[in-house]
């Protein structure tokens, strides 16, 4: 299996990649950009071995819609009710559910890729103050996670409304007062002198600004073009170029095609050994 | 060139009576490595905290600090943070972040350094500590030891001079924490830095210090070679003299040469004096405990936490004896809290038989602070008697969560008597404890006449008090018996007395037993 070397990109990389993919997913309602997508959103988990059974949202979805929605000229029969089950409203919902399982497949691959770390560094700049707030909360929480356990292994009742009271009340006071040693803690490491600086171990190299520009120049070409056209309702129709289908494929696939080169460089320097 | 300069400092608390601090006139010179010791509430956290300005209490204060000439009250934000180190107690409490190269740069981070340097900086001091290989791990996901190693890390990482250390051990368990001493002999050796260090672990403090400070009712009682006060100590038979170094202690009370710190020039001492004979000292030959009538047997228990995890207990068995004081010891994070818990059932093995003849089981967890739930002791109690019991009656009108850490132990005791179990398990009953309080915590056990399980890393206490010990190992106890058969049994895992009378005594384990049968031989 191949490893996922696009996750050792720059965290402005990574960011640029998901912030254009996530949203040529929801603007993009092309049939063949939305199979382009979903295809690329797959593979992409399978990549970073990620597995969700996305089907079943796409059941309901595709039928949901035209049980609802009754616009479209190709009537296809006629519901109990009376309202019509059209043709166009069908594919139009058969489209949403894959623009929806698509985004969600991406926002998957997005939470393992982009780590709180990485968030952090990028939004970091701008609100500093916020971003040590959240590096503060994520280490607290498994902090209380421990403490709760302890409290509960510590007062065993069978009245749970009893132990919830009595569990938040110590979790509370006890938090309290080991707060105040944090509070110490960074006191006397200067916390709260001016000029803080915010540190990070991520450095942009020449291959990240070369693959972030390619990403740019990428998406910029697909919103300028805007070549893509389609419409559902009321009559199915849509336009096309295949310049524009290749060049989607690769900002899709950039990840994939990044770590196939990175394999293949692999091994090709193992068999130069 | 003297880094601070104490002149006749006393200080008050708003709230007390009492001066936490009488008189202290001190002078630490650069580059010193120093101990401050003496009992719990004694003044040496209130001391230490004057030496860092921007933890300093507020309070009456008379007399002034000096920091390298100037007055601490001139010393800057900045000079404070970037120069003047302080780690605490708590390995948890104090870290900020949750990443470790996150908490590594957080103090670089509020001095304004710019990323380049900050960069160095933190790769300087990841080499240094070895904390290359879990730089990119949560700080949630370390030991404890590890812990503690980070927040030394993250504070020296700014470059400073001086490092005060609140009793950074007390936390950890034996291993970790002369890992952790044996580091700041390192840093004070191989970069020069000022240490001033209040610690319970004089046993293995000592023989690294440079100077000792002893303080007793808020006042300066020696401030000497570790030497001087631990010959002052012995001879003026004061209470602390129990916590000094166990070669020290034997080689006081057998000759009036230089007095030995570590087991090897104690044993050097030892050869010396009663030769290389293999005594088997006939006093201390014991007598067996009647295990006829088990209170709580367990055969072959099984226990793992999930289903596909790993057990945790693997065909353990134990019988404990009515009346008596079973102490189970081994490594960290194996299982021995699982152990306790099992047996009170908090949690159900999936194999093997648990059989006690009382329901009545009481479990005193490690960290006392999870049973408090009133705002203030006799609340928490309400009930007197038990309170005189355990000599906590002053402590009455007090919130359990000002109490120092040894009262606090004593308070969640009481709180567990209350329901009069026959059987008492306590995990880890002297994290943390001053030789006082220990003595203190020992007798109150003799005197309850229950029977009691501890768990402990405190080969000392449990070779001194417990009627019988258990090494736990791999889920399941692998050898068991009597203190002093147990303990030299064991060739590593047991009390400094007998390590340092190893091939000498064969049978002695404690300072006590080893006095004694020297003296004999010596008639």
């Amino acid at each position: 299996m191949i490893r996922c070397y696009f996750s050792d990109y720059h965290p402005i990389v990574l960011f640029i990649y998901f912030i254009s993919v996530i949203s040529f997913a929801i603007f993009l309602m092309h049939p063949v950009c939305l199979l382009i997508s979903i295809s690329a959103a797959i593979s992409y988990l399978a990549l970073l071995r990620i597995k969700k059974y996305m089907l079943a949202i796409f059941l309901i979805i595709s039928i949901i819609n035209p049980l609802f929605n009754h616009a479209g000229v190709t009537i296809l029969f006629y519901l109990p009710t009376g309202n019509p089950f059209t043709l166009e409203s069908l594919l139009y919902g058969i489209a949403t559910s894959f623009m929806i399982i698509t985004v969600i497949a991406w926002f998957c691959c997005y939470n393992k890729v982009v780590t709180s770390d990485k968030l952090l560094y990028l939004f970091g700049k701008l609100l500093p103050q916020l971003s040590l707030i959240i590096s503060m909360v994520l280490r607290l929480i498994p902090l209380y996670k421990i403490r709760f356990n302890k409290i509960m292994h510590a007062n065993p009742s069978d009245n749970a409304f009893k132990t919830a009271a009595l569990v938040v009340s110590i979790m509370v006071t006890w938090s309290m007062e080991t707060a105040i040693d944090t509070a110490d803690s960074m006191k006397a490491r200067g916390y709260g002198l001016p000029n803080r600086t915010t540190f990070s171990n991520y450095k942009l190299t020449t291959r990240d600004i070369v693959v972030s520009i390619g990403l740019v120049v990428m998406s910029g070409y697909l919103i300028c073009s805007n070549k893509l056209a389609v419409t559902y309702i009321p009559i199915f129709n849509y336009t096309q170029s295949l310049p524009d289908f290749i060049i989607y494929t690769i900002l899709c696939y950039t990840p994939i095609i990044l770590s196939i080169m990175e394999e293949l460089k692999w091994k090709y320097l193992i068999s130069k050994i | 060139m003297e880094v601070f300069n104490i002149e006749n400092l006393t200080f008050k608390y708003p709230t007390k009576e009492k001066a936490a601090l009488t008189d202290i006139t001190l002078q630490i010179d650069k580059g010193e490595f120093i101990l401050l010791c003496g009992q719990s509430g004694c003044g040496k956290t209130t001391l230490i905290k004057h030496l860092k300005p921007s933890l300093t209490p507020h309070g009456q204060t008379q007399g002034n600090i000096f920091y390298k000439s100037t007055n601490i009250k001139q010393v800057s934000t900045r000079e404070d943070a970037s120069e003047i180190g302080y780690v605490l107690q708590n390995p948890d409490n104090q870290i900020v972040t949750d990443k470790v190269w996150h908490e590594l740069a957080f103090g670089l981070e509020n001095l304004g350094i710019d990323k380049q340097q900050i960069r160095l900086r933190v790769a300087e001091m990841a080499n240094f500590f070895g904390i290359q290989n879990w730089f990119y791990n949560d700080t949630a996901s370390l030991s404890g030891g590890q812990k503690q190693l980070l927040n030394l890390a993250s504070i020296i990482v700014m470059g400073v001079e001086v490092l005060i250390l609140d009793e950074p051990t007390s936390q950890l368990d034996p291993i970790s924490a002369v890992d952790f001493l044996e580091t700041l002999k390192k840093i004070n050796d191989e970069l020069g830095i000022t240490i001033i260090l209040t610690e319970h672990r004089l046993e293995e403090v000592f023989k690294l210090v440079d100077k000792v400070i002893v303080m007793q009712d808020s006042k300066i009682l020696f401030y000497d070679t570790p030497h001087n006060v631990c010959k002052n100590l012995i001879e003026t038979q004061h209470p602390m003299a129990n916590a000094m170094p166990t070669p020290a202690r034997i080689a006081a009370a057998l000759t009036h040469e230089e007095l030995p710190f570590t087991i090897k020039s104690g044993r050097n001492l030892l050869y010396k004096l009663i030769g290389s004979t293999n005594i088997l000292a006939d006093n201390l030959i014991e007598k067996p405990i009647d295990t006829n009538f088990n209170i709580l047997t367990l055969k072959d228990v099984f226990f793992r936490y999930t289903k596909d995890g790993n057990d945790i207990l693997k065909g353990l068995s134990i019988n404990v004896a009515q009346g008596e004081i079973y102490a189970i010891l081994g490594g960290n994070g194996t299982g021995k809290s699982t152990l306790l818990n099992v047996i009170a059932k908090n949690l159900r093995p999936y194999r093997g038989k648990i059989k006690s003849s009382t329901k009545s089981i009481a479990l005193l967890p490690q960290d006392p602070q999870v049973m408090f739930i009133k705002d203030t002791v006799s609340e928490e109690l309400a009930n007197n008697e038990i309170s005189k019991l355990l000599n906590i009656s002053h402590l009455l009108n007090f919130h359990p969560f000002d109490l120092s850490g040894g009262e606090q132990q004593k308070v969640a005791l009481a709180k567990i008597l209350l329901s009069n179990p026959d059987i008492l398990l306590l995990d880890e009953p002297t994290k943390g404890l001053d030789c006082y309080f220990k003595a203190e915590l020992a007798q109150i056990l003799a005197s309850l006449n229950k029977t009691i399980i501890l768990v402990s890393h405190d080969i000392e206490f449990c070779a001194k008090y417990a009627s019988r010990c258990g090494l736990y190992f791999d889920g399941q106890i692998i050898s068991e018996g009597p203190p002093r058969e147990f303990f030299s049994n064991n060739y590593f895992y047991t009390t400094s007395a007998s390590r340092m009378c190893r091939h000498i005594i064969s049978n002695a384990v404690t300072v006590k037993e080893v006095i004694e049968t020297c003296q004999n031989q010596l008639k």
